[in-house]
């Protein structure tokens, strides 16, 4: 490009549009977290800050409650409006609960790991989605526990490398979308940082739902997942051991490579879903009577009989 | 039986109930609207109770997974305005540690009632014990303060539980109401009165744009709490926070965090510590004693005093703080001699030890699940003395 070709193009950055609406953008007008190059999370912050304002929604009405992982440093860039309460490793849904039936108004939005929701936290996951209790709950899946150093995760795929598992994951891993279709949450759907748009389709779609909504997202960490392993995950395929994963890029192409439509999943067999994860939305319900209106039904019964 | 009478509840009367309804209904007249709880042996009638009476005034009983989530449970109402409390029994107790800590660093009002049984592990699930003195103090992990009532009679049970409440919403704290597993299942007469100031917790002191979670503006330590729902943006965390909520990892912000957590309680001394004393005045030896078993000391003493022994006992309501207070009080009273007895095998006692420049300090400190008798304390005094 000629130097006459520059200085006709403006050279201040464009503004972001939604920075001003983030906590840190709010403050020093500029985007600044602690994740790692490549992590999934700034998409994800981003996006529910648009979604946020794009739809004008009532903070208020949406307290954010958070468990423990990288993903609870995504309060630095979320929405500044929302009221946050950071709570103990795996305990998100059970504080959550205690909010929504303390005050049937709110709508909780959980933020959760694989290893908060599905790990240490899986009763109480399992518990809220039996209650279907008016939530939503995110389950932000990297595959591995990131912020304690790459430990191996319930959801750890099947021969991936990771802290503790030096030479390969034997174990089967947990599969959150299962385990909330089981326990009976009333919308379950899967989607990753690859594909924004369905996030925010579904992401509406949960607010506007009335139960517990069990939104599971495919996340990249490079640091801990990607760096350690190839993306075949040490299955040779004849004889190709695989390429590298040590970039956000590289890890976004692999989440596509993995993920298969819930459509085109329905006439794969088992074999060819293993290691897969299976995207798209699995169960709305909406006439699934929920919790905190069902126990209004018990009080009134109850001052009735009083 | 109770529940039929709670239903026309007739203040001016006493009705014939057990300790574990009387601390349900003490919460209901505290005004809590939540109640999380796990069935365990010796409370779960707290919880039974809750389930039927709660509805009628428009509270919430829920039954959690675990007591894992009834305390968090009772974390997320706290903050979404409601009082909450939960009941549970030593092994719930455990499970409720990480949380308790959690409740004292986002001060989250709530009331944990633990009725004590044997342990440790499962224990003995249907006997009364002191065993959980220190499992009260210093369930979770740091370096925190928290506040203990121990009641001694089914009226107590009622009167401490709303104290319990008032004085969880007051200091903005966590507070245990440590009880046994006799207490919550013997019957007694007990008069549901309305005779008390209800305490609700601090406000919010500055307008919303100007609001920080953690800032203080009064001497007792204690910030205006913001609840979901309102206006007050609020972002709480466990970390060690400074004034705005935001994680402070720095050596200072620790220790001023913490030394104000700590300091609100402990300089709230003489308002929360609460004592019964008897003969005190003209005593050189005094039995200190507690919860049930309280209870038989009495009668050991008038029966000594009769013999012309110079005795007197006190019974402490709160276990935590630890009255320091009313050890110096008796030293400047001249007793030479304290005799600690509790269903333990020496806990609370090692705390009066340290006030053995003061008077001389020895124990009647059984692991045993009956209270004592006042025949078997008057037995032991006579050996101690």
């Amino acid at each position: 490009m000629s130097e006459d070709a520059k200085a006709a193009l403006p050279n201040e950055k464009p503004e972001h549009p939604y920075l001003e609406y983030s906590v840190i953008g709010s403050l020093i007008n500029n985007f600044s977290t602690r994740f790692c190059a490549g992590c999934g999370y700034g998409i994800i912050a981003n996006i529910f800050n648009r979604f946020f304002q794009d739809e004008k929604l009532n903070p208020q009405q949406y307290p954010l409650v958070i468990g423990v992982g990288c993903y609870t440093q995504i309060q630095v860039i979320i929405h500044k409006d929302v009221q946050k309460i950071w709570v103990l490793h795996g305990r998100a849904a059970a504080v959550a609960t205690g909010m929504k039936m303390a005050n049937p108004k709110l709508k909780p939005i959980i933020f959760s790991g694989d290893g908060d929701c599905l790990g240490i936290g899986g009763n109480h996951f399992i518990h809220a989605c039996r209650r279907n209790i008016d939530c939503i709950i995110f389950i932000f899946n990297n595959s591995v526990y990131a912020m304690t150093g790459g430990q191996a995760a319930p959801t750890t795929l099947y021969g991936a490398k990771s802290s503790t598992t030096p030479y390969k994951m034997i174990e089967n891993r947990s599969d959150g979308v299962k385990l909330a279709l089981a326990a009976g949450a009333s919308y379950v759907a899967r989607t990753t940082v690859a594909h924004p748009r369905t996030l925010m389709k579904y992401f509406k779609k949960a607010l506007n739902h009335k139960g517990c909504s069990v939104i599971e997202i495919v996340t990249p960490c490079v640091t801990y997942f990607g760096r350690k392993n190839l993306d075949s995950l040490g299955r040779e395929i004849g004889g190709e051991k695989g390429d590298k994963m040590d970039s956000g890029g590289k890890m976004i192409d692999w989440i596509k490579k993995v993920t298969v439509r819930r459509n085109q999943a329905k006439f794969m067999s088992e074999e060819e879903l293993f290691n897969k994860y299976v995207i798209g939305e699995f169960r709305y319900d909406p006439d699934k009577p929920e919790y905190s209106e069902e126990y209004e039904k018990i009080q009134q019964i109850a001052m009735e009989e009083k | 039986m109770s529940l039929k009478l709670s239903k026309n509840n007739p203040h001016n009367k006493a009705i014939l109930t057990t300790g574990n309804y009387a601390c349900a209904e003490g919460a209901i007249a505290a005004g809590c609207l939540l109640f999380a709880g796990y069935p365990i042996t010796p409370s779960s009638e707290i919880a039974a109770y809750m389930s039927r009476r709660l509805p009628e005034i428009n509270g919430t009983f829920i039954q959690m997974e675990d007591e894992l989530a009834s305390i968090a449970c009772c974390i997320g109402a706290s903050y979404a305005g409601k009082k909450a409390m939960t009941a549970t029994s030593g092994p719930g107790l455990s499970l409720m540690a990480e949380n308790i800590g959690l409740g004292v660093m986002l001060e989250a009002p709530l009331v944990i009632v633990t009725i004590m049984r044997g342990g440790p592990s499962t224990g003995q699930p249907t006997n009364a014990s002191q065993s959980d003195v220190y499992q009260v103090r210093y369930a979770s992990h740091g370096d925190y303060q928290i506040i203990v009532l121990a009641p001694s009679t089914v009226q107590e049970m009622y009167d401490l539980t709303i104290r319990a409440f008032n004085l969880a919403e007051k200091y903005r704290t966590p507070v245990i109401v440590a009880s046994d597993g006799f207490l919550g299942q013997m019957m007694e007469p007990v008069y549901y009165h309305s005779n008390f100031e209800k305490v609700e917790r601090k406000k919010p002191q500055v307008p919303p744009e100007k609001y920080k979670p953690f800032e203080v503006f009064d001497d007792d330590l204690v910030p205006g709490m913001a609840v979901a729902g309102t206006d007050y943006h609020f972002y709480v965390t466990g970390l060690t926070h400074d004034i705005e909520g935001t994680p402070e990892m720095t050596p200072e912000g620790g220790e001023t965090l913490i030394k104000r957590l700590c300091d609100k309680i402990t300089r709230a001394r003489p308002d929360i510590n609460d004592w019964e004393e008897k003969y005190i005045d003209d005593s050189d030896t005094v039995v200190l004693a507690y919860g049930i078993n309280a209870r038989g000391v009495p009668e050991a003493i008038e029966q000594a005093r009769q013999q012309g022994h110079k005795m007197g006992y006190v019974r402490l309501k709160s276990l935590w703080p630890f009255p320091d207070e009313l050890m110096e009080k008796l030293g400047r009273q001249g007793i030479s001699k304290l005799i600690v007895s509790e269903m333990n095998y020496g806990m609370l006692i090692r705390e009066t030890q340290r006030f053995q420049h003061l008077f001389e300090v020895s124990g009647i400190t059984i692991p045993t699940t009956i209270p004592f008798s006042p025949k078997f304390i008057y037995k032991k005094m006579m050996e101690e003395i």
